[in-house]
């Protein structure tokens, strides 16, 4: 696209609600400096402190919570914990529990990085994975059932992004409230969907049928629910974003659109392109996060697919620094308070919202980490 | 019923579901108007329906819950104004957080106020109030003149609203500060006051709204009953172009499409009815974009609207 053409982004970017390029201290601090050469240098365990101290308040401010129902917030968290990661079977179920996290929030890592703000995480991994799920039933018990799914699960979720990543490039319309009305849209369409047209003849539910058996994903660890969709986004969705970002000129456009789209403009980077890139790209990995749960947990698509992972990618995303390595770190953690938290339920008979809390809280010590940060190092804590 | 009888009953009907629309995007009007962009809107309306719920509901007054309600909602609207005025955080991940905070929150306390499951109720509601002879006018009479006070209080807001922001002098340093906040520091204004200010005014407003949605629209709490409800209202400021009575007639449509999908099972017959009904819930939401499409491209808002800006 010409001149005249990025000119425009600029102008239909102003208008109507679009976020303002925000100061690098308020989400990734150090999103201009390349990748430095050392795993530990400065920069990077600056932002591991930031993330640390961003859990540990976390945790401290959701304790109030425990506290109020009169629980002790120690022996809580020790629940939490232990239900997370305390032996070998919780341990599975908490990385069965991170692959739809990491998925999305790998995808929605690229967005962010550029500041388009994809909360429409949700609807696109119910797109993606309804799609997927009846291309694999239609097709039946055949070889081509997985790998057709797989595409169209991309497909889908890449292009209901499309149509909020259009909004936004062609007309300047606020991707945050696009994506987020999709959501319903979506979730409200696959509902519909599975409750009456391709609705399953023997389920009592309102559910899809059950996919083929050649399209369901093999167990990788007997006896336990670890799918080779685990696997994929450890050991390929994750190195292939890596890559993406680290090592290409697309990763290196993302970061300049996301600190200063006026200068990625005058650089003579494609700015709506790298935008609409970026977003659909999130929607197809959010799609994969759908589909694999169906494919590797659920077998069919029900109306209760997603307890919310496309906003988890959020908290995700941003406790990771956008970063490929912190997203895989912060699904896990993220994956481990979703688990913990059943088993503090169970054990202290605590109700639930307590995910959602810790979500939110989360962020806004993230977004605050950096005051925080400044105010210790000003107190000698950390050194500057 | 007859036709005619539906078609008021239906018409009233969107008018009820304009009024939490119209209360919030009022609230939003003032706020952006001053620069700030508030998508915490939706968490501040559900903390308002739930904390006006839990007033009403253990104090068995209704006028306390709408105390509790606004309370709630000022509450949740100015932790956001602390994160993005002091701390000046990214206005539009600091809503989302509040929005995740608030359904943690509802939910929550939700099972902490009423242990035993189920949806607790309540007995009274805020119960349309028929305005002495206007509402023996046929027609116009039982769709607009026998609604709840809320209806009458965002109604008379809108021209309140408009006084405020075109005719005072809040409203003159309002708009600069959602301009320029570095110029309108300049010239002497105390931009951290006037947002403060613009964001309690909302909140009061949300909180009302959400107080609408569980004391006077539905007799019951659950956290999905305000849920869109915040986006929407903001889409309405931007087609409303920043302007109380564009929020007004913003809030018609909406309303009306949300009342269509409300009502689809009363007007859909034959074999297909309950599926199509069921598909009518996607209305709203689809109704928003296409208008945003249509509409939202023209739209030019304040300047420095979601703009960090950092006292210097």
């Amino acid at each position: 696209m010409g001149q005249e053409t990025q000119a425009q982004t600029q102008t239909s970017a102003s208008p109507a609600l679009a976020p303002a390029p925000t100061p690098s201290s308020a989400t990734a601090p150090d999103a201009a400096q390349p990748l430095s050469r050392g795993i530990l240098s400065r920069s990077r365990l600056r932002s591991i402190y930031k993330a640390a101290i961003s859990i540990l308040l976390a945790l401290v401010v959701t304790s109030v919570l425990f506290i109020i129902t009169g629980a002790n917030p120690l022996v809580a968290y020790y629940y939490m914990f232990y239900g997370a990661f305390g032996n070998t079977s919780f341990l599975i179920e908490t990385l069965v529990r991170m692959s739809p996290i990491l998925f999305v929030s790998l995808g929605l890592g690229i967005a962010f990085k550029c500041k388009v703000w994809n909360i429409g995480a949700e609807g696109q991994l119910y797109i993606g994975a309804f799609l997927g799920a009846e291309t694999a039933i239609f097709l039946g018990n055949s070889p081509l059932a997985l790998p057709a799914s797989i595409v169209l699960a991309i497909l889908g979720g890449m292009g209901w992004a499309a149509i909020p990543a259009l909004m936004k490039t062609q007309l300047g319309i606020n991707e945050v409230i696009t994506t987020f009305l999709m959501n319903f849209v979506a979730i409200d369409l696959v509902t519909w969907f599975v409750s009456y047209p391709f609705r399953s003849t023997t389920a009592d539910f309102p559910q899809s049928a059950t996919i083929p058996a050649s399209a369901m994903l093999p167990i990788l660890i007997p006896h336990t629910r670890f799918h080779l969709g685990i696997a994929i986004a450890l050991l390929a969705a994750l190195p292939l974003v890596y890559f993406l970002m680290a090592k290409t000129t697309f990763g290196y456009k993302l970061r300049v659109v996301g600190e200063n789209p006026e200068a990625a403009k005058y650089g003579g980077i494609n700015v709506k392109k790298t935008i609409f890139l970026a977003l659909i790209i999130s929607g197809a990995l959010a799609g994969l996060a759908g589909l694999f749960e169906v494919e590797g947990i659920q077998f069919s698509v029900m109306t209760s697919l997603s307890p919310g992972y496309g906003y988890t990618g959020i908290a995700v995303a941003l406790l990771g620094g956008n970063n490929p390595i912190g997203i895989l770190l912060s699904s896990f953690f993220l994956a481990g308070i979703y688990n913990g938290s059943v088993n503090v339920s169970i054990q202290l008979g605590q109700p639930s919202g307590i995910v959602s809390f810790i979500q939110g809280v989360l962020i806004i010590f993230v977004l605050g980490s950096e005051y925080i940060m400044r105010f210790l190092e000003r107190k000698g804590v950390f050194k500057r | 019923m007859t036709g005619l009888t539906i078609a008021i009953a239906f018409a009233a009907s969107c008018v009820t579901f304009a009024c939490p629309l119209l209360l919030a995007s009022l609230g939003e009007t003032v706020v952006e108007r001053g620069g700030i962009l508030n998508l915490g809107i939706e968490g501040a309306m559900l903390i308002g329906a739930f904390s006006g719920f839990l007033g009403a509901y253990f104090t068995g007054v209704l006028w306390v819950g709408l105390l509790t309600a606004m309370i709630g909602g000022i509450a949740s609207v100015l932790l956001f104004g602390v994160l993005v005025v002091r701390f000046n955080l990214d206005q539009v991940v600091s809503g989302l957080a509040i929005n995740l905070l608030a359904s943690g929150v509802a939910l929550y306390f939700l099972r902490v106020a009423f242990p035993g499951g189920g949806y607790p109720h309540l007995n009274f509601l805020f119960q349309p109030f028929a305005v002495p002879l206007l509402s023996q006018i046929p027609v116009v009479g039982p769709i607009v003149f026998n609604q709840p006070g809320f209806f009458y209080l965002a109604i008379v807001l809108v021209p309140i609203v408009f006084y405020l922001i075109y005719r005072t002098t809040f409203g003159l340093r309002l708009r600069s500060v959602g301009e320029d906040p570095r110029i309108a520091s300049y010239v002497g204004i105390n931009v951290s006051r006037i947002r403060y200010t613009s964001l309690v005014l909302e909140g009061a407003l949300v909180g009302l709204a959400g107080a609408f949605v569980t004391l006077s629209q539905f007799n019951t709490f659950d956290t999905r009953l305000t849920t869109g409800l915040g986006f929407i209202a903001v889409s309405i400021v931007i087609l409303g172009r920043w302007n109380p009575a564009g929020a007004l007639i913003g809030s018609l449509i909406f309303g009306s499409t949300e009342a269509l999908s409300f009502w689809g099972t009363a007007f859909l017959t034959g074999p297909q009815a309950s599926s199509l009904a069921q598909l009518l819930t996607i209305l709203p939401y689809v109704t928003t974009l296409v208008a945003l499409v249509v509409g939202g491209r023209m739209s030019k808002g304040p300047s420095a609207l979601g703009a960090p800006y950092a006292k210097e």
